[in-house]
């Protein structure tokens, strides 16, 4: 049982990492990501491929992130120039590009085949429960480190500046402040924290092709961070608790509603994460958590 | 060359096709003011309608009917539900809504359909030449249906009361309000159409393809370019938009592979956006 | 499937109460715990509760028979939805919670793939029917812990290929959809014909849900082939046959069984079906393990047997699994009962049918387990060689023709 435990521990951190980075975009700043899966997948292609080259995982790990990064910068650039809504478009846009071009280029990321093989992490130093615990451990300790880190941009003085972006973009300007650097850098930061998060996520499940990279995962981490609420870290965290619960928990659905049948289950997770979008944008827009940034 | 031009036709009659999609998208965006992500699913539930109209009624017409009534009415409720009481916020809650939407929409038609594919019962046709060049029958009549939709769409907005007022509330909706037009008689209006639009959309997508659940969600990216590239809240531009987009894509297959030719609507998107942020008839200043 | 563990429930407490076995001991060394990991929902939907019901039914019939090795099986049922990651969660549940010695009844090869660390980390068996050729060769299978009970991709490019040769045909061409499978068929059926000294004129791979597929078709007609080999699925092959028979044009089809179906030619109509080529890997019909998972089948599914060639293959994995552990005897280890499968399965020995028959004939000497998906011979990389029906759409029909052997 702990094992099947900690394997939902690990994927709910994964996936935490991911609702962070995207909080930290859309929640302080209003940057529409839905590309977010774009950057994800970068990360996870990036680590492992590196790992098949025998790059320490602490390299591929910082390479990962590094890549994300600069796949965002781009995007950055854009997003300056474009409406919120617009700037949604495209970055989806994106991500279905992301997917394209590692189907595409076989001869890097072997296509549609996928990249097979890609090793644990500590497999050397530990197999079973006390690997899995590792890899928790130093999801766990990312995972607070980048809490952290967002603890200290929302007090400090860059924090302060891109909710204000968020809140009002041109008394930010007015006060002579260029919010464009602000807000390349914050979509960066979420980038490279869904670059970690898919390093994480290759190691993990050892195997990673181009359709497990589809838009529905960035959708899922939108439910979650809209259910958990929008701005606030403990969102992030409650928020990726529910998407959690939900998605394993549909899988004892069946016991409780007979009437679902196993094809149907299917249809019903799916509309589940709509009308939880929909409910919750119309009735408790500041989700679970509520956002703290607006007391 | 015959090649090249079999090639563009294809294109064409893929392009009307996104072109009706980004229609009823575009009709939505310089009213309501938001891409509304559920037209891909309302389309997909049109064509099932139209396919459960067609076998119920024993004719493809009383389908097609059924189906475009069905997507209008469902459209129009989901204003009622949802859009309406996110009005007054930013566009932004009313497009994830709209995603959400989509999702529970194709969630109901999964459940109720099924996941297997459905074809509308019509013959298969051989081709006609002319200069040696095919022609194919089924095309010509998707395309007469899309361009009969386009003209039926400018006629609304030009020639009666209720379109023209639609117009105005694209162009200013706080002048309009001032001028005492009941906006949410245009809303009704608006709704309708873009439903209605949009079950056309997906009965001719249907008829050119197979019809599935995800069917509808699977062209939204190419029909949020043809929105944006025509220029939003400009019908023709819409479909104009469409059009272009398809020729550009088949044409250019040769050329980019069969792979990266998914990517050209959204890098065609993307050139837009960054270059003329207006599309190409567009009169609401606004990608920024 | 909120029946599977409730009577999965239920026949272990009818079991735990059987009067010739003391409770404790039986729970710790009469069960043998089974994972039935299947695809009830997404992409696998059609196949998965039917693969299921019929792990249920072979692990019944196997305990009616008295059980493997002195050991009852017990089953414990998961749905991967056919995604990996929900596919790993659930493995990761069924071997930490359930403690289960095999994980039986993966489809899908991006499935089998995320799955087989799991088994080979834990040491217990994988049973997929998955096609891809890398499932057969380390690291996946490493261990030589997973078998493969369906043909790989490889193996039906090599099927299209005899065809083609006893067809007559002389320029072929391919389009094949962009996903592993897809292109594994192609790719095998290429290196099959260039093996015989042809030459494949043109390679198409094409991406899934356009409205259109003029473009990838106008590019293989280009080279004026005498047959198009596709690797492909239901929906794009609709699309695709439509567009080639508005063409004109009158090649010939060659196409896997699991998208020309009875649904394509009802979809594109008598006409521009007629003549198309459906190759199919076939079940073991005819034989008695056949007509034994049959009845299973029809009893629970209410469908003929055949509409399910998977759910033959989940069927035979346990009874190869049960002889296996027959063989190996009382309490054996995984290791132990790996040795036997092949022993078991593969030929040399008394032909058997059924657990029941084939642990009869194991008192005596050694058996061949003759499969109801196919006879089921192991070579060295845990993979079978089924064979191939090649069968021909005339008046709307789908008429089996011949046979063939690879």
């Amino acid at each position: 049982m702990e094992a099947y435990l900690v394997a939902i521990a690990i994927v709910a951190a994964i996936y935490v990492l991911l609702a962070l980075g995207l909080n930290l975009q859309y929640g302080l700043t209003g940057i529409i990501n839905f590309g977010h899966v774009g950057f994800f997948c970068v990360g996870a292609y990036t680590a492992a491929l590196l790992a098949e080259k025998g790059w320490p995982p602490l390299l591929s790990f910082s390479a990962a992130a590094a890549l994300a990064m600069l796949a965002a910068w781009p995007m950055g650039l854009i997003s300056l120039k474009l409406r919120e809504d617009y700037f949604a478009i495209v970055s989806l846009g994106f991500s279905e590009v992301v997917r394209l071009v590692v189907t595409s280029e076989k001869w890097l990321t072997s296509g549609v085949q996928g990249i097979t093989g890609i090793p644990k992490l500590f497999g050397g130093l530990a197999t079973g429960l006390p690997n899995s615990l590792a890899v928790l451990a130093v999801l766990v300790a990312v995972n607070l480190l980048a809490i952290a880190a967002m603890r200290r941009i929302v007090t400090s003085p860059f924090g302060r500046t891109i909710e204000a972006i968020r809140d009002n973009e041109e008394a930010v300007k007015a006060l002579g402040k260029d919010p464009a650097a602000f807000k390349i850098q914050v979509l960066m930061l979420g980038a490279a924290l869904a670059g970690v998060a898919g390093a994480f996520y290759a190691h993990y499940i050892g195997y990673i092709s181009p359709d497990q990279f589809i838009p529905l995962v960035t959708f899922q981490i939108w439910m979650a961070i809209i259910m958990g609420g929008v701005g606030r870290i403990s969102g992030a965290l409650a928020g990726t608790f529910i998407l959690m619960l939900f998605l394993e928990g549909s899988r004892f659905l069946r016991d409780i509603m007979p009437f679902i049948s196993e094809v149907e289950m299917a249809s019903v997770r799916l509309g589940v994460v709509g009308l939880a979008l929909v409910l919750f944008t119309l009735y408790r827009p500041t989700g679970l958590m509520g956002d703290f940034t607006r007391k | 060359m015959i090649p090249f031009i079999e090639l563009a036709l294809n294109g064409i009659v893929s392009g009307l096709v996104i072109g009706l999609a980004a229609l009823s998208i575009t009709l939505v965006f310089g009213v309501a003011r938001f891409p509304n992500a559920a037209t891909g699913d309302v389309m997909s539930l049109g064509a099932f309608a139209a396919l459960a109209g067609a076998s119920a009624s024993g004719t493809l017409l009383i389908g097609g009917v059924f189906g475009i009534a069905v997507a209008a009415f469902v459209s129009l409720a989901c204003y009622f539900l949802v859009f309406q009481k996110l009005s007054s916020r930013p566009p932004v809650a009313s497009l994830l809504a709209s995603i959400g939407v989509a999702f529970v929409i194709r969630a109901v038609m999964g459940v109720v359909f099924g996941h297997q594919q459905k074809v509308f019962d019509l013959p298969l046709a051989r081709p006609w030449r002319v200069l040696d060049i095919r022609f194919h029958p089924t095309d010509l009549k998707i395309s007469l249906a899309a361009l009969a939709t386009l003209v039926a769409v400018f006629l609304i907005l030009h020639a009666t009361p209720i379109g023209r007022r639609m117009r105005a509330v694209a162009d200013d909706p706080s002048l309009a309000r001032v001028s005492g037009i009941s906006p949410r008689r245009i809303m009704v209006a608006l709704w309708l159409l873009s439903g209605a639009v949009a079950g056309i959309a997906g009965i001719l997508v249907g008829i050119k393809t197979v019809v599935t659940p995800e069917m509808g969600w699977d062209l939204l990216l190419p029909a949020f370019a043809a929105a944006i590239f025509g220029g939003i809240g400009h019908p023709v531009g819409a479909v104009v938009a469409g059009v272009i987009l398809g020729i550009v894509q088949e044409v250019a297959t040769p050329f980019v592979g069969f792979t990266y030719k998914i990517a050209l609507s959204f890098a065609v998107l993307l050139a837009v956006l960054l270059i003329r942020p207006k599309g190409l008839f567009g009169t609401v200043a606004g990608a920024r | 499937m909120n029946l599977t563990r409730r009577t999965t429930l239920q026949s272990l407490a009818a079991a735990a109460l059987a009067p010739a076995l003391g409770g404790q001991a039986f729970a710790q060394g009469a069960t043998f715990r089974i994972g039935a990991l299947n695809p009830v929902t997404g992409a696998g939907s059609p196949y998965g509760s039917g693969m299921q019901k019929m792990i249920l039914a072979a692990a019944e019939m196997v305990n009616a028979a008295g059980g493997a090795g002195g050991r009852k099986f017990e089953v414990f049922a998961e749905d991967t939805q056919t995604t990996p990651q929900a596919a790993v969660l659930a493995a990761k549940k069924l071997i930490e919670v359930n403690k289960v010695q095999a994980v039986v009844g993966t489809w899908s090869s991006g499935i089998s793939l995320a799955v087989i660390p799991l088994t080979n980390d834990a040491n217990i068996f994988l049973m997929n029917t998955s096609g891809a050729p890398a499932l057969s060769v380390p690291p996946a299978n490493a261990k030589g812990l997973s078998y493969r009970f369906q043909a790989t991709n490889d193996r039906f490019g090599r099927a299209f290929a005899e065809l083609c040769e006893k067809e007559g045909f002389k320029r072929p061409a391919t389009m094949a959809f962009n996903n592993a499978s897809g292109i594994g068929n192609t790719e095998g059926f290429k290196k099959a014909w260039e093996k015989k000294g042809g030459k494949v004129v043109a390679n198409v791979v094409y991406e899934p849900n356009q409205t259109s597929y003029r473009a990838e078709l106008q590019k293989v007609l280009a080279e004026k082939p005498d047959v198009i080999v596709t690797g492909s699925y239901l929906g794009d092959t609709t699309i695709i046959l439509r567009e080639w028979f508005q063409t004109g044009e009158t090649t010939k089809w060659v196409i896997p069984a699991w998208a020309a179906n009875p649904q394509l030619v009802k979809a594109i109509g008598n006409e521009a079906a007629e003549g198309l080529f459906a190759v199919d890997s076939i079940s073991n019909e005819g034989s008695p393990a056949f007509s034994a998972y049959d009845a299973a089948y029809q009893k629970a599914m209410n469908q003929p047997g055949l509409s399910n060639v998977y759910a033959a293959m989940t069927w035979d994995m346990v009874v190869t699994l049960a002889l296996a552990m027959e063989a190996a005897g009382p309490n054996a280890d995984i290791a132990a009962i790996n040795k036997k499968i092949r022993e078991v399965a593969n030929p040399d020995g008394a032909k058997v049918s059924t657990f029941a028959e084939g642990k009869e004939a194991l008192k005596k000497g050694k058996i061949n387990y003759e499969g109801a998906s196919s006879v089921l011979d192991f070579d060295e990389f845990g993979d079978v060689t089924p064979d191939f029906s090649v069968s021909r759409v005339e008046k709307g029909e789908i008429k089996r023709k011949y046979l063939v052997k690879i």
